[in-house]
C-alpha cells in the first residue's frame, strides 16, 4: 500500500502541487485506500501543530520582519561597508558580510536572497561587476542565514526530533560563521583576480556610527541567544521577546513603524507561518503513516545493510540531501526526510545535533545547487540573467560550501564545541 | 459583500489570536520574574491561540499564494496541459480539505466530551479551529477555481 502514497505525493509534487497539498493528497489517498477512518487527517494536522516548540516560527519571522520594515537591511549594508569596502571586491564582501549580520534576524535564505539582492545586485552592477558574479554572491551568500541563529530549520529539526532548540541554534553558530568566512575568502580571491572596484577606507568614526546604527538590530540576536542559552527565556519565549524588542525599536528609535504597518506585517507573517504549519500538519500525518508501515526501520536496514562505515552512511546521506535540497524546499524535506535518516545516522552513531546540522547544511546548499537551487531563481531574476549564467559564476561558492560541508561531516567538533562549552 | 466579510473575518481572527498569543508568552514571561505565580494556563492558551492564528492565516495564505510549489518539471510541459493543470491543482486540493472539514466536524465532536487539562476548555472549540482552517481554504480554493472557469469562457 506505501506505493500509493509515494506515488501520489511524487506524481502531485512533479505537476506543481503546493508541497503541503501533495503531501496531504499522498496521505488522503493512502487513508482512502486502506480503509483507515478519515478523522485521522484532521487529528494528525491538529496535533502535528500542537506543540509547543513550533510557536517560535511565527515569533522569529515575525520579529524579522518588524527588523527589516525598520529599514534594518540598508543600515546593515552601510555598516558592512565601513568594514569591508575598502578591500578590493568591497561590496561582494559587503554582500556576505551584511548576510551574516542578517541572519541574526532573519532565518531563511530566500527572504534573504530576495531582501540583500534587490538593494546589492544593482549597487553591484553599478560599480562594474560582473552580473552573473553579483547574483552567485547574493544567492551564496544568503544561505548563511537558516544556519546561523535564530533558524527556522533548526526549530523544525528540534519539533521532529525533540532535541534542544538551543543546543541546535548552537551547534549552527561556528558551520555558519565557517561558511561565512569561507565565502568571504572565495569572493575576495575572485575580486583581487579580476581587479574589481574597492571604497576608500572609512574613517574610525562613521564605523563607530554605522555601529550605533545597527546597533539595536544585533542586539537582538545577542538577546535571543543568551536568553536561551542562559536558562532565560523557552525559545518560544525568546522569539515573543524578539517581537516584542522589534516593536519598540521599529516605532522608538527607528520610527518606521505605525499601527498599520505593524498589522500588515503581522497578517505577512502569519500567512507565511500558516503556509508551513499546514505543511507540518500533513507531513505529521505523513510521518505516522511512514512509521505505521516501518518504513524508516526499512530504510535504515537497506542502508545499514550495504554498509555499516560511518563515513560511507554520512557520505550517502549527504548526496541524498543536496540532490533533496536542489529542488525541494528546507522545511518540507526537512519535515520529510529528517525524521527517516536520523534513525540511519543514530544507527552508525553519528550524535542527533550534529546530525541535525549536516542535514540542515545540505539542504541549503541545495538552495544554490543548479540547475534548479531556488535562491538561484531569485538572485536571477532581481539581476534578470539566465540561471545558467548565475550558476557558472556561482561554482566556485558552490565549491567553498560543499568543503565547509566535508569539514562539518567529518569533525563533529564544529557542531558540537559550542553546544558542549555551554549547555552541558 | 459576503467575500470582504470572509477576508476580514480571517484578518480580524488573525490578529486578535496573533495578539493573544504574544499577551499570553509575555504574561508567562513577566510571572517568572515578579513574585507573581505564574498561571498554569498560559502555554495552553499560547498553543490555542497559535493554532487559530495558523487555522486563520491558511486561508489568507491560499487567496495570496503562499505554498510553495516545485517549479522544476512544469515548465516543461506543453501549454495545453499546463491549461489543464492550472484547473486540476485546485480542484484536487479542494477535494482534500473538503474531507478535511467534513472529518473535523467529526473531530469537533469527539471533543466535546473531552476539557483540556489545564484551562478546562472544551476540547470542541480547540478542534473547531482545524473546521475554519479547511473551509478558508476551501473557500479561497473555489473562489480560484470559479474565475478560472469564468477566464476559459471569456
Amino acid at each position: 500500500m506505501i506505493w500509493i502514497l509515494v506515488l501520489v505525493f511524487v506524481v502531485c509534487l512533479v505537476l506543481r502541487f503546493p508541497i503541503a497539498f501533495a503531501l496531504g493528497l499522498a496521505c488522503l489517498s493512502y487513508v482512502l485506500a486502506k480503509g483507515i477512518p478519515l478523522i485521522i487527517v484532521p487529528m494528525k494536522m491538529y496535533s502535528g501543530i500542537d506543540v509547543f516548540v513550533l510557536l517560535s516560527v511565527p515569533g522569529f519571522i515575525m520579529a524579522g520582519n518588524l527588523m527589516n520594515h525598520g529599514g534594518l537591511t540598508e543600515r546593515i549594508i552601510r555598516f558592512c561597508n565601513h568594514l569591508l569596502g575598502h578591500i578590493r571586491g568591497g561590496l561582494a564582501l559587503v554582500n556576505i558580510g551584511a548576510s551574516m549580520l542578517f541572519a541574526g534576524i532573519s532565518g531563511t535564505a530566500i527572504s534573504d536572497t530576495a531582501s540583500m539582492g534587490s538593494i546589492m545586485i544593482p549597487a553591484m552592477k553599478k560599480e562594474g561587476y560582473d552580473m552573473g558574479f553579483s547574483c552567485a554572491v547574493t544567492a551564496a551568500s544568503s544561505t548563511v542565514g537558516p544556519i546561523i541563529p535564530p533558524s527556522v530549520p533548526m526549530i523544525i529539526a528540534a519539533t521532529l526530533s525533540g532535541l534542544s532548540v538551543g543546543k541546535l541554534f548552537l551547534a549552527g553558530a561556528l558551520p555558519g560563521l565557517l561558511l561565512g568566512v569561507g565565502l568571504l575568502v572565495a569572493a575576495y580571491t575572485i575580486s583581487k583576480r579580476r581587479n574589481y572596484p574597492k571604497h576608500p577606507r572609512s574613517s574610525l568614526g562613521q564605523i563607530l556610527r554605522g555601529f550605533v546604527d545597527t546597533f539595536w538590530s544585533l542586539l537582538m540576536t545577542f538577546i535571543i541567544l543568551y536568553g536561551i542559552i542562559g536558562g532565560i527565556f523557552t525559545p518560544t519565549e525568546a522569539s515573543i521577546i524578539a517581537v516584542v524588542y522589534a516593536l519598540i525599536i521599529g516605532k522608538l528609535v527607528y520610527r518606521r513603524l505605525s499601527f498599520k504597518s505593524i498589522q500588515v506585517i503581522f497578517l505577512d507573517s502569519m500567512k507565511t507561518s500558516a503556509s508551513l504549519m499546514v505543511l507540518v500538519g500533513f507531513a505529521n500525518l505523513f510521518g505516522y503513516i511512514l512509521i505505521t508501515e516501518q518504513i524508516p526501520q526499512a530504510i535504515s536496514n537497506e542502508i545499514l545493510g550495504f554498509t555499516t562505515n560511518k563515513y560511507v552512511v554520512l557520505l550517502l546521506i549527504n548526496m541524498l540531501l543536496i540532490i533533496v535540497g536542489t529542488f525541494m524546499e528546507t522545511i518540507a524535506a526537512l519535515l520529510i526526510l529528517f525524521p527517516i535518516l536520523l534513525k540511519v545516522a543514530l544507527a552508525v552513531d553519528v550524535d542527533p545535533i550534529h546530525f541535525a546540522v549536516i542535514a540542515v547544511l545540505n539542504l541549503i546548499i541545495g538552495l544554490t545547487t543548479p540547475p534548479v537551487g531556488v535562491c538561484l531563481f531569485v538572485a536571477s531574476s532581481i539581476g534578470k540573467i539566465s540561471i545558467g549564467e548565475v550558476s557558472k559564476a556561482g561554482f566556485p561558492f558552490l565549491m567553498v560550501s560543499l568543503l565547509v560541508l566535508v569539514l562539518v561531516t567529518l569533525f563533529p567538533w564544529f557542531s558540537l564545541a559550542l553546544p558542549n562549552l555551554f549547555m552541558e | 459583500m459576503l467575500h470582504k466579510a470572509i477576508g476580514r473575518i480571517l484578518k480580524i481572527g488573525t490578529l486578535v489570536s496573533t495578539w493573544g498569543l504574544i499577551a499570553t508568552v509575555l504574561l508567562q514571561i513577566i510571572c517568572r520574574f515578579t513574585p507573581i505565580d505564574t498561571p498554569s494556563w498560559t502555554e495552553e492558551a499560547s498553543r490555542l491561540f497559535f493554532i487559530y492564528a495558523m487555522s486563520f492565516a491558511a486561508g489568507l495564505a491560499m487567496k495570496n499564494e503562499f505554498y510553495v510549489h516545485l517549479s522544476m518539471f512544469y515548465d516543461r510541459f506543453p501549454s495545453r496541459f499546463k491549461e489543464l493543470l492550472s484547473l486540476v491543482i485546485p480542484i484536487l486540493s479542494l477535494v482534500l480539505f473538503v474531507f478535511m472539514g467534513i472529518y473535523s466536524v467529526q473531530l469537533i465532536m469527539l471533543g466535546l466530551a473531552e476539557k483540556s487539562p489545564s484551562m478546562g476548555l472544551n476540547m470542541g472549540f480547540a478542534f473547531l479551529s482545524m473546521f475554519i482552517m479547511a473551509t478558508s481554504v476551501v473557500y479561497y480554493l473555489a473562489k480560484k477555481i470559479a474565475r478560472d472557469f469564468k477566464n476559459r469562457k471569456s
